[in-house]
C-alpha cells in the first residue's frame, strides 16, 4: 500500500522535536555572543528595590538570603552580584545566610569574589552565617536571640565576635532583608520577621508572578524578576553584569517562540482549510 | 531536688550560665537518648492502638507549645516577678524548642543519606539491574562528601588548605557539579520551546486571550519589547503629564512594557490574591487536622 504523502502543512505540525532544540539552541548560543546591547526598560519593582537600597545609610545592616542552587544560577547570580555590588557602594553592612545546602558554598564564594573586587573586609563589613535546615525555625531563633541562633560563621568565628554584627541581638537590628531565591521562602520573612525590617525579593521569573500581590499590598518594597530584573537592576547601576549578557539570548529566545507559536497555528489553520477543500 | 527547686523558681534552665546550661543540655539529651533506648522495645510491645494515642499526645502536646507562646498574652511578673513583661514565661523557651527542630531537620538528612547509601549499597552487592550506576552514585557520594568536609574544615582553620585539596574540590564543585546542575535544569527550556509549540493553539475564544495574553507579557517583559515600542514605534516612554485628554493617555500607556506590567499587577496580581487566600485557609485548615491527628497517616 502507498504512504499517503503529507503536505507542508502536516509536516510542519509534525516536525521532530529535535529540530525545534536545535533550532532554540544555535539560538541561544548566536545572541549570547552576539555584541548587541538592547537597553531595557526599568520595570516598577526594580526601581523601587534600587530606591530602597538607596534609602540605606553607611553602616546600616542588610540579611541577604541566600537559597538557590547552581540550577537557577543564570537567574540568581546575576541578582546577587547586583545587589552585593549595590550595597558596597552604599557602604552597607551585610551578611548571608542560606537554607539551600549548596547555596552556602555558592554564595558564599561569589560574595568572596565579589567583595575581593571592591576590598570589602570578611567581618568587618560583611560575614556569611552558613547553612541552617528550616527558615521558620531559623528566623523565628534571629528574631530573638541572632548571635544564639547562628552560633558560628562559616569561618567557625563565633557570631558575637564577628564586628560587622557588634552588638545585634536581633534581627529587629537590621534594616531589610533581601531573599534571593527560586523557592515560595518570601511569605515566610514576611511572616516571621520583624515588622521594622523592610523586605526585598529577587526571585526567578517562574516564581515572580505570585510575589505582585505582597508587592502591592507594601510586605515587599521591590522586585528583581530573573536575569531580566538583573539587567535592569545592572542598567541603574551603569554596570554591564551576568543579567545584561543573559538577556539577549534571553529576549530572542522570546520572540522565537512567539514566532513558533505563530507558525503552529497558521499551520493547523492552513491543514484545516486544506481537508475542507479535499471534503 | 534543692538545685530543681531553685531552677523551678528562676523558671529558666535556658538563662543559666554557659557551663551550668551546657550540663544540664547534655544531662537532658542523654536522658532522652536513654529514655528513647528504654522506650523503644516497650512502644513495640504495645498494640497499634496504644502507640498511636502516643504519637497523637505528643503531636498534640508539641503543637500546644508553639500555638500557647504564640497567642499567651505577654506580661506574667504578676505570677513570675522576674520575668520580662515584654514576653509571656514561655518566649524563653522557643529558641531551645528551635535548637530541638533543627536538630530534627539535620537528623532527617542524615536518616535520607542513610537511606540512599543502603539502597545502592544493596544494589551494588546483589548485582541488581543497573548496578553499575549504583556503584557511581557511592564512589560520587564518598569523595564528594570528603572532600566537602575536608574543604569546610578548611574554612574554619582547622585543617590546612593545600593545593590538592583546593583543585580538587573546585573540580568536583564548580567544574563538574554545578555545571550538572545548571545543565540539567536549563533542559526546561528546551522543552517549554517544544511544548509551546504544540499546545499554543487557537481552539477556542479563551485559548485565543491566554495566548495573546502570554505573548504580549512574553515581549513585554524582555528589552525588545521596549526596542519596538519607544525606539521603532517611536511611543512616549514616560506616564502621561498630568490632564491629558485621552489620546494622550492612551499613546503614553500601550507600550509592550506598560501593557505587561498592566497584565501582571491588575490582572494577575488579583487571581493570585484568590488563589493564596485559598491555599491559606487549606493550609489552615490542614495544619489544625495535623495537630489533631485527625490525618489518615497517623496510625
Amino acid at each position: 500500500m502507498q504512504a499517503r504523502t503529507q503536505t507542508l502543512w502536516q509536516r510542519i505540525l509534525g516536525i521532530d522535536r529535535r529540530w525545534l532544540y536545535l533550532i532554540l539552541f544555535v539560538n541561544i548560543v548566536t545572541f549570547l555572543v552576539a555584541p548587541i546591547r538592547m537597553p531595557a526598560s526599568v520595570s516598577p519593582p526594580v526601581q523601587k528595590f534600587h530606591d530602597e537600597i538607596e534609602k540605606l545609610q553607611p553602616g546600616d545592616l542588610v540579611m541577604i538570603s541566600s537559597n538557590w542552587s547552581a540550577s537557577t544560577l543564570a537567574e540568581n547570580q546575576p541578582q546577587l552580584e547586583a545587589v552585593i555590588t549595590h550595597l558596597m557602594r552604599k557602604q552597607a553592612r551585610f551578611t548571608i545566610i542560606s537554607i539551600e545546602a549548596q547555596s552556602r558554598d555558592i554564595s558564599y564564594r561569589l560574595a568572596e569574589r565579589v567583595t575581593k573586587e571592591k576590598g570589602y573586609q570578611y567581618g568587618e563589613q560583611w560575614a556569611h552565617f552558613g547553612f541552617v535546615p528550616n527558615l521558620i525555625v531559623a528566623i523565628k531563633g534571629m528574631v530573638t536571640d541572632l548571635p544564639g541562633t547562628i552560633k558560628q560563621d562559616v569561618r567557625g568565628t563565633e557570631v558575637s565576635k564577628l564586628p560587622v554584627v557588634q552588638g545585634v541581638k536581633s534581627l529587629s537590628d537590621y534594616k531589610m532583608v533581601i531573599d534571593v531565591t527560586p523557592s515560595g521562602t518570601v511569605p515566610i520573612w514576611i511572616s516571621y520577621s520583624p515588622k521594622n525590617v523592610s523586605i526585598l525579593y529577587c526571585p526567578t521569573s517562574v516564581m515572580a508572578a505570585e510575589a505582585y500581590t505582597y508587592l502591592d499590598s507594601g510586605q515587599i518594597k521591590g522586585m528583581i524578576t530573573g536575569a531580566k530584573g538583573a539587567q535592569e537592576y545592572e542598567q541603574l547601576l551603569t554596570v554591564v553584569g551576568l543579567g545584561t549578557r543573559f538577556m539577549n539570548a534571553i529576549s530572542f529566545s522570546h520572540v522565537l517562540i512567539i514566532v513558533f507559536i505563530l507558525l503552529g497555528n497558521f499551520a493547523m489553520f492552513m491543514n484545516r482549510l486544506q481537508q475542507r477543500r479535499e471534503g | 531536688m534543692h538545685m530543681l527547686t531553685n531552677l523551678m523558681a528562676q523558671q529558666t534552665i535556658w538563662r543559666l550560665p554557659e557551663e551550668s546550661r551546657i550540663l544540664f543540655a547534655t544531662l537532658i539529651v542523654l536522658g532522652a537518648f536513654v529514655l528513647i533506648l528504654g522506650l523503644a522495645p516497650v512502644l513495640q510491645t504495645l498494640p497499634p492502638r496504644g502507640r498511636r494515642a502516643i504519637i497523637v499526645t505528643v503531636t498534640f502536646l508539641a503543637g500546644l507549645f508553639f500555638a500557647a507562646e504564640f497567642f499567651l498574652p505577654v506580661d506574667w511578673t504578676a505570677i513570675f516577678p522576674k520575668d520580662d513583661p515584654k514576653r509571656n514565661f514561655l518566649t524563653p523557651a522557643i529558641q531551645p524548642a528551635q535548637n530541638v527542630l533543627q536538630i530534627i531537620g539535620a537528623l532527617a538528612l542524615g536518616l535520607g543519606t542513610f537511606g540512599l547509601v543502603r539502597l545502592h549499597l544493596r544494589n551494588a552487592v546483589q548485582r541488581r539491574a543497573q548496578w553499575g550506576y549504583s556503584i557511581v552514585l557511592l564512589v560520587s557520594f564518598v569523595v564528594m562528601a570528603t572532600l566537602s568536609i575536608l574543604n569546610t574544615l578548611a574554612e574554619k582553620e582547622i585543617v590546612e588548605r593545600g593545593p590538592v585539596l583546593k583543585r580538587a574540590f573546585s573540580i568536583l564543585f564548580d567544574y563538574t557539579l554545578v555545571q550538572l546542575d545548571a545543565a540539567m535544569f536549563s533542559l526546561i527550556a528546551f522543552y517549554i520551546f517544544s511544548a509551546a509549540y504544540r499546545a499554543f493553539r487557537i481552539r477556542s475564544i479563551e485559548a485565543s486571550i491566554l495566548m495573546f495574553t502570554a505573548m504580549l507579557v512574553m515581549i513585554g517583559v524582555v528589552p525588545l519589547g521596549a526596542f519596538i515600542s519607544y525606539t521603532l514605534l517611536g511611543l512616549p516612554e514616560a506616564g502621561a503629564p498630568e490632564g491629558a485628554n485621552f489620546l494622550t493617555q492612551l499613546e503614553h500607556s500601550i507600550g509592550l512594557p506598560k501593557i505587561a506590567n498592566w497584565v501582571l499587577t491588575q490582572l494577575n496580581a488579583p487571581a493570585q490574591r484568590a488563589i493564596e487566600f485559598g491555599v491559606g485557609i487549606g493550609g489552615l485548615a490542614m495544619a489544625i487536622r495535623l495537630w489533631l491527628s485527625l490525618e489518615r497517616g497517623v496510625t
